[in-house]
C-alpha cells in the first residue's frame, strides 16, 4: 500500500477520505464485502504482485480503498488453460448461432462488437419474442470479474456463457439440440477433438472454448490509464488529471471505483430509478413478471413489485434489495447507455446522476449511504468525464470468423447398408 | 366381421382364450364401433381453441400446435417429416390428433403414457419442438386480455402454465370422429367388401383394432427408413437432440430411427425399428402415412401390407403377403377411407381470429397487481 501511495500520491488523500467514510459502511455491506474479497484479491495480486488489496480492512474499522492501476495479465483458471487453438474455436463459437434455440442468438447477438461488445439499448434484446430485463455488459474485460451478471449469480466467464445461453429470454437453447448442431458441423467435430479429445463436440467444451476466447481477445490492457500507471504521464490530458484527484478526492468514485479494473466488485443500492420502459412495453412487462416468478419471488413480490430486487436474489435478504455489482469503468466509453438497467444514456449523465446524490428507487431503505450529493462544478464534472473516458482504448475490433457449416453425417451409399 | 385374432401372451393365456373362443368371437366383432363424443366445458374448450393456434406458445413466437397439427390435414401435417421448430427439422410425421384424448399412449415411439397433460407439456417444451419455458409462457398469456375475459368467462383465475396445460387438452377431447361412414351406416359397396377383407383375409385387424383400430400396442412392419432424417442435418439434429435427451445409446453412430425401442432397450436390439400402431381414423386426411411419412397415398400403403410389408430383421411375423386381387386392394381402400368422419375444419376447431402483432401494455402498470391487474392495496 505505501509502494502505491508513493506511485500515484492522490491515493493518498482517497485513503483519509476512506477513512472518514469507513462509519457509514453498514454492517450487511461488510459481510457481502467480506464474500467477495478473496476473489479481488486473487485478481489484484496477479495484476502487480504487490499486496495491494491485502490492505482493505473490513468490519467498520477503516476501509483502505486499493488505488486504481494499471491492468496486469488476465487471470486464467488452472482448470481451462489458454491455447490458441482453443481461443479460435472460443471465437468461432461466440458468433456461432447454433448455440441459441432457434439459430438466430450467438453470443454476439446480444454482445455485439460494434456496440461495444454489448448491446446499445437500455435493456438487452433478448431472444426473439422476447425482450431481456437488465442492460447487457460489455465482454470486454469480463474476465477479470471474479463473478458475472449483475448480481454476481455466477463463478465464472464459463458459467456465465451457459447460463445465458440457456436462459428463456437470452439464448434460450438446451446442451441436446446444440450439442446435436455441433456434431453435424465437420469443422466444429475436428476442433473439438484436437482441443479437447471430443468424439463429438460436448456443450460444457463449448463454454470453456468461448471464456479462452473471451480471456485472451477481449481484454484491454492499454486504454490511457493503463499507459499513465505505466510510466507515460502524457497519456492523460491535464483535464482528465484533475478528473483523476477528483475521482479520488471530492467525488469519492474511489469508494467503490477501485483497484485496476474500477470495482470494488461489490453490491451496492444507488438509487438507479425503475426502468421507464417497463410502464409503455407489453413484451418488457411479461419479462419482468417472468423474471420475479423464475427467480424466486413470494407471493407479494411476485404481485406488487415493479423493480428489479438484484442481489436480492442471491441470497434472499431484505437488505440487499436494489443492489447490483459495482461496474468496471473500462470500456465504457464504447457501452451506453448505463447502468443495470441503461436507464442513463451517457456518462454526463452518470456524474450528473451522482452528483446529486443518486437517486431513488423503491428499494431505497437499502441505498449506500456512501452515495451523497457532491457539489461538483460544471468544469468539475467536465473534468470527470474526461476522465472516465481515459478507461477506454481503441475500441476493440476482430475479424468474424467464418462460419462453419452443416454436412451429414453419413452418405447415402453407408445408410443404404446399414442392416435393417 | 372377421374373426381372426392374434394371441400374443403367455402360453397360459392362449390355453384361457382357446377356451373362450366363442367369446372372444364376440368380442372381436364388437370391437369396432363409433368413436365416443366427450363431453367437455364449452368455454374452456374454446380457450384451449386459441391457445392451439396461438404461436405465443413457442420460445421464439414462430411456430403454434396447428403448424404442425394443421386441422387442413386432419390436425396432422402434410408433409412427411414435421417441421419442427425453427432452427431444425423434425424426423417423424406428425400424428393426427383426431381422437388423441381416447389414446393410452402417445407418439410413434409410445414414450409417453400417463395423460394428455403430459404430452401438451412435453410438446411445449422439448427444444427441438416449441422450446417454451413455460413460465415465460404463463406471463405471454397472461399481457393479453382476450385470454383474461376468455378466462373469467369459463370461471377461472388469471392464467397460469398449469391451467395452459389443462385447457389444451380440453380442445383436443372436441377433436373426435364424427359422421364416419363406417359408423352411421353409409358405406359404399366397396368400402362394405373391404371391411370384410379388414378383418378376414387382409387381417388387418390383428393390430388395428377397437373404435380407433389400434391395440396400442408396438410392431415392427418393416416401413422403410426415410433417409431424409439423416441427409438433411436439419432434421438428424432434432433425431439426435431427442436421442441424447432419452438416454439413446450409441446415438450419433446410429443409421435408423430406433422407434419404440427407447422404451424397451432390449440388449438384443430386437424391439429396433418397432413403432405403435396408429388408429386409422383420420386417414382421409392425415396423408402421408407411417411413422416417417413414407407412403403418400392409401393405395401405398395397401400394396405394402399386400406384399408382406417391408425387409427388417425385426419384423413381426403377423405381416405375411396377402395376395388380394386389384378389386379388393380398392374396396380395402374405400374402408379405410370410410373410417374417417368429417373434416374438422369449421369455427368449432379452427381459431380463425387474428392474434394481436404486439403485447399490449398494461396502462396504469404501477398501480395494478400483476397477479390480477386489480389495484394494488398496499405497498412494500
Amino acid at each position: 500500500m505505501f509502494k502505491k501511495r508513493k506511485t500515484n500520491p492522490v491515493a493518498v488523500a482517497v485513503a483519509l477520505g476512506a477513512t472518514l467514510m469507513a462509519g457509514c459502511t453498514s454492517a450487511t455491506t461488510s459481510v457481502v464485502k467480506s464474500e467477495s474479497s478473496s476473489a479481488h484479491m486473487m485478481v489484484a495480486s496477479m495484476e502487480s504482485g504487490t499486496l495491494v488489496a491485502a490492505s482493505r480492512v473490513s468490519g467498520g474499522q477503516g476501509v483502505n480503498n486499493p488505488p486504481l492501476a494499471a491492468l496486469g495479465p488476465v487471470p486464467i483458471p488452472p482448470d481451462n488453460p489458454n491455447t490458441p487453438a482453443k481461443v479460435e474455436l472460443g471465437k468461432m463459437l461466440f458468433f456461432e448461432p447454433a448455440v441459441g434455440g432457434d439459430t438466430s442468438t450467438p453470443c454476439s447477438a446480444c454482445h455485439e462488437p460494434d456496440q461495444g461488445w454489448a448491446w446499445a439499448e437500455d435493456i438487452s434484446r433478448g431472444y426473439p419474442g422476447t425482450v431481456h430485463w437488465r442492460n447487457s455488459q460489455t465482454t470486454v474485460n469480463s474476465a477479470y470479474y471474479p463473478r458475472l451478471f449483475w448480481a454476481g449469480s455466477v463463478p465464472s466467464l464459463e458459467a456465465q456463457a451457459k447460463s445465458a445461453a440457456g436462459g428463456a429470454v437470452a439464448g434460450n437453447a438446451e446442451f441436446d439440440i446444440v450439442e446435436a448442431r455441433l456434431a453435424l458441423m465437420p469443422e466444429y467435430r475436428k476442433r473439438f477433438n484436437e482441443v479437447f479429445g471430443d468424439e463429438f463436440p460436448l456443450y460444457r467444451n463449448a463454454f470453456r472454448a468461448i471464456a479462452a476466447f473471451e480471456r485472451a481477445d477481449l481484454v484491454q490492457r492499454d486504454a490511457p490509464i493503463d499507459n499513465y500507471f505505466n510510466g507515460d504521464k502524457d497519456a492523460l490530458s491535464e483535464e482528465q488529471k484533475r478528473g483523476m484527484a477528483l475521482f479520488n478526492g471530492k467525488a469519492n468514485c474511489i469508494e467503490c471505483h477501485n483497484g485496476a479494473m474500477a470495482t470494488d466488485f461489490d453490491y451496492y443500492n444507488i438509487g438507479v430509478p425503475t426502468l421507464p420502459r417497463w410502464d409503455e412495453d407489453g413484451l418488457a412487462q411479461i419479462t419482468y413478471r417472468y423474471e420475479m416468478y423464475a427467480k424466486g419471488s413470494n407471493e407479494e413480490m411476485y404481485k406488487n413489485y415493479k423493480e428489479d430486487p438484484g442481489f436480492y436474489f442471491r441470497d434472499k435478504n431484505v437488505w440487499n434489495k436494489g443492489k447490483f455489482r459495482v461496474p468496471s469503468l473500462r470500456y465504457t466509453m464504447y457501452t451506453a447507455p448505463y447502468m443495470h438497467n441503461g436507464t442513463l444514456m451517457t456518462l454526463e449523465d452518470v456524474v450528473d446522476f451522482y452528483n446529486q446524490g443518486g437517486g431513488n428507487n423503491v428499494f431505497s431503505a437499502n441505498k449506500s449511504d456512501l452515495i451523497k450529493p457532491l457539489g461538483l462544478s460544471d468544469e468539475e464534472k467536465e473534468d470527470l468525464v474526461a476522465f472516465l473516458e481515459a478507461f477506454s482504448g481503441d475500441e476493440i475490433e476482430i475479424e468474424r470468423p467464418k462460419m462453419p457449416g452443416y454436412a451429414p453425417l453419413f452418405t447415402k451409399a453407408e445408410l443404404m447398408m446399414e442392416k435393417k | 366381421m372377421g374373426t381372426r385374432r392374434i394371441v400374443k401372451y403367455s402360453a397360459i393365456a392362449s390355453a384361457v382364450a382357446l377356451g373362450l373362443s366363442v367369446v372372444a368371437t364376440t368380442t372381436v366383432a364388437a370391437e369396432h364401433g363409433p368413436v365416443a363424443k366427450i363431453d367437455v366445458n364449452n368455454a374452456k374448450a374454446e380457450i384451449g381453441k386459441r391457445l392451439f393456434f396461438d404461436r405465443r406458445l413457442s420460445g421464439d413466437a414462430g411456430i403454434s400446435c396447428s403448424d404442425c397439427h394443421s386441422p387442413d390435414h386432419g390436425f396432422g401435417s402434410k408433409e412427411a417429416l414435421s417441421p419442427g421448430y425453427p432452427g431444425n427439422g423434425h424426423f417423424r410425421n406428425a400424428p393426427s390428433l383426431v381422437n388423441t384424448a381416447h389414446k393410452k399412449t402417445w407418439m410413434h415411439d409410445g414414450r409417453l403414457g400417463t395423460n394428455l397433460n403430459d404430452v401438451t407439456r412435453e410438446m411445449l417444451t422439448e427444444d427441438y419442438i416449441m422450446n417454451m419455458d413455460m413460465r415465460l409462457m404463463q406471463e405471454r398469456v397472461k399481457q393479453d386480455s382476450e385470454y383474461l375475459a376468455l378466462y373469467k368467462a369459463a370461471g377461472m383465475n388469471e392464467p397460469s402454465n398449469g391451467s395452459i396445460r389443462k385447457l389444451l387438452p380440453i380442445f383436443m377431447k372436441t377433436l373426435t370422429t364424427r359422421n364416419a361412414p363406417v359408423d352411421n351406416g353409409t358405406m359404399s359397396d366397396s368400402a362394405k367388401r373391404g371391411g370384410a377383407i379388414f378383418d378376414g383375409k387382409g387381417g388387418c385387424n390383428q393390430c388395428h383394432t377397437g373404435a380407433l383400430y389400434s391395440d396400442g400396442g408396438r410392431h415392427n412392419t418393416g416401413v422403410p427408413e426415410n433417409l431424409d432424417i439423416f441427409l438433411d442435418p436439419m432434421n438428424h439434429q432434432a433425431y439426435l437432440a431427442y436421442g441424447i435427451g432419452m438416454g439413446v445409446e450409441n446415438i450419433f453412430n446410429t443409421k435408423r430411427d430406433i422407434g419404440a425401442a427407447v422404451q424397451t432397450h432390449e440388449a438384443d436390439g430386437s424391439d429396433r425399428g418397432t413403432f405403435m400402431t396408429p388408429q386409422l381414423r383420420g386417414l382421409k386426411y392425415s396423408a402421408p402415412y407411417m411413422h416417417n411419412g413414407m407412403m403418400a397415398t392409401l393405395e401405398n400403403v395397401v400394396d405394402f401390407y399386400n406384399q408382406g410389408g417391408g425387409a427388417d430383421s425385426n419384423k413381426s411375423n403377423l405381416l405375411q403377403p396377402l395376395r388380394l386381387t386389384s378389386s379388393e386392394k380398392s374396396d380395402l381402400v374405400a374402408y379405410l377411407e370410410a373410417l374417417s368422419g368429417d373434416a374438422l375444419t369449421g369455427d368449432e376447431f379452427v381459431w380463425s381470429k387474428s392474434f394481436p402483432a404486439e403485447y399490449e401494455v398494461i396502462p396504469n402498470w404501477r398501480q395494478v397487481d400483476n397477479r390480477t391487474r386489480a389495484p394494488i392495496k398496499s405497498t412494500h
